[in-house]
């Protein structure tokens, strides 16, 4: 008898277990999206065609623009390092805080290699860089501290 | 001066902590009661000296000494006192000298009950659990002395006496109060979790892993429970109210670092119950306690290496290496210490049945674990998924949405099975007597909840059928057990029901306790399905005096305003809200524009009304020049139903965790 329940016990962790990590595995599959910058984007091209994307760089300076009436968000993301853009439509949306020239955005969405436009469904601004406990910043450009 | 005597007491404190670890290691090793007393002294040693360091960058702060880095970084002479104060753990090298200050209080006070208790007893539990703590406190120390690569000493000043003008201050979205007291709070939480770890490792290198430090721990364990309980809410409220994108969390890498340690530390305060009772389980407690406070290392390894892009993560600070390191040597400690007292930590007894309270415990905490871990593999993915295929990838908030939901409602279905089934294994009789009545109640909450959504056009809401069902099982589960012990006091003490629901909780506040946190934890659920699942969102373009609908609610812009406050200018439309026709009120949201900050766009101030338990919550596009003659407007409206629920939720189980807290004896209850 005690054998058998611990068998029974051993079974049921098994199938819980499995089948966490079945969900797990499908969900991963079904959602991941890949992460690009914008330079790997564009070089990526047609084959992150139609895909969903994740695009980390910064907004081009002069670039965004607001339509109130069509609600919609227009900018190019700008690579760190390269001088590559993609473009971003974001519609529906209220622009996120701390949208502004030159800041770091993060983008989700659909790309579309022929117009090398991505669609977004979620865009990130990066949290206020001062102030925020745990998730805090570190400064990027030491020698602004210091005075003149 | 200040600053430097400050830097020179972070410096001595190395010395403290070194001489707490070493003393107290040799004082219990060759059982040397001076030694001992050595070691705890360097302990509040430690805490003095950080104390100095800490009250220095405070005075730093406070008379605008700009001759400091990290004063110039993170505050400015027009920085209200209050946010001057908060700037305090508002980078990062303040932070890690603001949690290893509260690092040092958890020692003294550690100390300090020690004293009390061996006034009566003998007992070297605590001293063994400084030891670890001044580990901690070691490693925090050498992080912020300003000799590590990548952080800066907080107390620094700028090399060849130059002074800054003024300070670059904070930025203006996080000066609100809520924002002054979420990373303490959060800080609070996951300090705290040292403590009860320090006892599981004391408990291993002292060889007694009886309940003794079970029993200590746990209070701790509760502590910090509840704190992060708040803290994480607050920083939920703080999103909803200030970021204008109507919802409150988003599985973002840094709340998912701050959830993984309160899902581990919710299955330890349940597992610590079997040892307790049934005295098993005596490993898995250790690895727990172990995995959540490496978890709050992870979490800041998370965070500041800079290899998981986040919203609130900034680029690579070098300092994720040695969180990294010193996760991996803490935990290679725990696991050398396992070994040691390997044959102390069999189980004295075994599952017996499927079907029991051990099994639903266990349950439990295979299924909270289950959860941390998902979260931990969606967190890391982008490094996991490199890592397979060398191609960095990510998921979006909707994989944990779907991920954690069926685990979920079965933990939710739990809260309730737990505490009424039978020890050992479940009988015919204590199924008819405790679970027949919950599951009917139940069945007619699900079937009513499906009635009511089906009615409003949701024609098969599965998971919220599921949902009503388990909360109201559970509810009707908790409040019977309420009924009954309340009765049965009320009889024996022939008193009225009242008075016996009072004795009830009085007798036996960690048990009661426990049921009120988990009364919070369905109504939070509740809440969690109506604002997730159910949210309204409608966006519209407008100009002054057009109206628009969200859901039943209509709203009409019939006024603009544009105001010049202290420090900011505040521009805004106001709204008359009609609900089903009938005026109820007018909703006035804004964007505040700081002067401080002229090339940040204004931030939302979103308008949030409360009607019963929901929330209508408007959020306002940029405002044009010609608002008033024709210019259009963005409006965002949300409909967030039963949000409110969720903070509802949320208090109750903090109260339910004080009452539980407040059982002062360590004696167990009779659960």
């Amino acid at each position: 008898m005690k054998k058998q329940s611990r068998l029974k016990i051993v079974a049921a962790s098994a199938i819980l277990l499995g089948g966490m990590a079945f969900l797990v595995v499908a969900m991963t599959r079904s959602t991941s999206m890949r992460h690009f910058t914008p330079a790997l984007l564009v070089a990526a091209g047609a084959e992150a065609h139609d895909q969903r994307v994740q695009v980390d760089g910064l907004i081009a300076k002069g670039s965004s623009q607001w339509d109130a009436v069509d609600f919609k968000l227009t900018f190019a993301v700008r690579d760190r390092e390269t001088e590559a853009t993609v473009n971003v439509i974001y519609e529906d949306r209220l622009k996120p805080d701390n949208f502004k020239d030159g800041g770091s955005v993060f983008v989700e969405g659909k790309y579309d290699a022929t117009q090398n436009l991505v669609v977004a469904t979620k865009l990130m601004t990066k949290c206020a860089s001062k102030y925020e406990g745990a998730e805090s910043a570190v400064p990027t450009d030491e020698t602004s501290y210091t005075s003149e | 001066m200040t600053a430097e005597i400050g830097q020179a007491a972070i410096y001595l404190s190395v010395l403290s902590c070194l001489w707490a670890i070493g003393f107290l290691s040799f004082g219990l090793w060759i059982r040397n009661a001076r030694a001992i007393q050595s070691g705890r002294n360097a302990v509040v040693a430690t805490f003095i000296l950080i104390s100095i360091a800490t009250g220095a960058l405070i005075y730093g702060f406070v008379t605008d000494d700009f001759s400091m880095k990290y004063v110039v970084e993170v505050s400015s002479a027009a920085q209200p006192l209050l946010y001057k104060i908060a700037a305090l753990w508002g980078a990062m090298s303040g932070s890690l000298l603001f949690w290893l200050w509260l690092l040092t209080v958890g020692g003294v006070i550690v100390v300090w009950q020690n004293y009390q208790r061996n006034k009566q007893t003998q007992d070297t539990l605590a001293d063994y659990s400084l030891i670890p703590i001044a580990i901690v406190q070691l490693f925090f120390t050498i992080l912020v002395t300003g000799l590590i690569e990548g952080i800066y000493n907080p107390l620094a000043r700028f090399p060849g006496g130059q002074v800054a003008a003024d300070g670059q201050g904070m930025n203006p979205l996080l000066q609100t109060p809520l924002m002054a007291i979420h990373p303490p709070t959060l800080y609070i939480g996951w300090i705290s979790l040292t403590i009860p770890f320090a006892f599981a490792v004391g408990a291993l290198a002292s060889g007694r892993i009886g309940s003794g430090w079970i029993l200590r721990s746990r209070r701790w364990m509760l502590f910090s429970w509840i704190i992060l309980t708040i803290g994480i809410t607050l920083g939920g409220n703080w999103a909803y109210q200030e970021l204008g994108w109507g919802g409150y969390w988003a599985w973002d890498p840094v709340e998912n670092a701050s959830f993984m340690p309160w899902l581990l530390g919710t299955a330890y305060l349940h597992s610590v119950m079997i040892q307790e009772k049934r005295n098993m389980l005596k490993l898995w407690n250790i690895l727990l306690i172990t995995l959540a406070f490496q978890f709050t290392l992870l979490g800041t390894f998370i965070t500041r290496s800079g290899i998981i892009s986040s919203v609130h993560a900034f680029g690579g600070s070098g300092i994720g290496g040695y969180f990294l390191s010193f996760i991996f040597a803490s935990t290679a400690g725990v696991i050398g210490l396992i070994i040691y007292r390997w044959n102390r930590l069999k189980s004295a007894n075994r599952l017996e049945s499927l079907l029991s309270r051990e099994s639903a415990f266990l349950l439990n905490n295979w299924l909270l674990v289950g959860l941390t871990l998902i979260i931990l593999w969606g967190t890391l993915w982008p490094i996991i998924s490199e890592a397979i295929n060398g191609e960095k990838s990510a998921v979006p908030e909707a994989f944990f949405n779907k991920v954690v939901i069926i685990p979920g409602i079965l933990l939710l279905f739990l809260t309730g099975a737990g505490p009424i089934i039978s020890w050992k294994k479940i009988t015919p009789n204590n199924f008819r007597r405790m679970f027949l009545f919950p599951l009917i109640i139940g069945l007619i909450g699900g079937a009513l909840t499906w009635g009511f959504l089906a009615l409003i056009g949701y024609t098969f809401p599965l998971y919220s059928v599921l949902c009503s069902f388990a909360a109201v099982f559970v509810l009707a589960a908790i409040f019977a057990e309420f009924y009954r012990g309340a009765k049965l006091r009320a009889k024996r003490q022939e008193t009225s029901f009242v008075n016996g629901l009072n004795l009830l909780i009085q007798r036996n506040k960690r048990r009661y306790g426990g049921y009120i946190i988990h009364i919070g934890i369905v109504i939070l659920y509740i809440g969690i399905m109506g604002s997730k699942g159910y949210v309204l969102v409608k966006t519209e373009s407008m100009t002054l005096g057009q109206s628009m609908e969200v859901g039943k609610y209509k709203l009409t812009m019939i006024d603009t305003f544009d105001t010049e406050q202290a420090n900011y200018r505040r521009m805004g439309v106001v709204f008359d809200v009609a609900k089903n026709g009938k005026r109820i009120g007018t909703m006035e949201p804004a964007r505040h524009a700081y002067y401080a900050k002229p090339d940040e766009q204004p931030t939302y101030e979103s308008a949030i009304r409360n009607f019963g338990l929901n929330d209508l919550y408007i959020g306002l596009g940029d405002i044009p020049p010609n608002i008033k003659s024709g210019g259009v407007v963005s409006v965002q409206g949300f409909y967030n139903p039963l949000i409110s629920v969720v903070w509802i939720g949320v208090a109750v189980m903090v109260l339910g965790g004080l009452v539980a807290i407040a059982e002062k004896s360590e004696r167990s209850g009779d659960s």
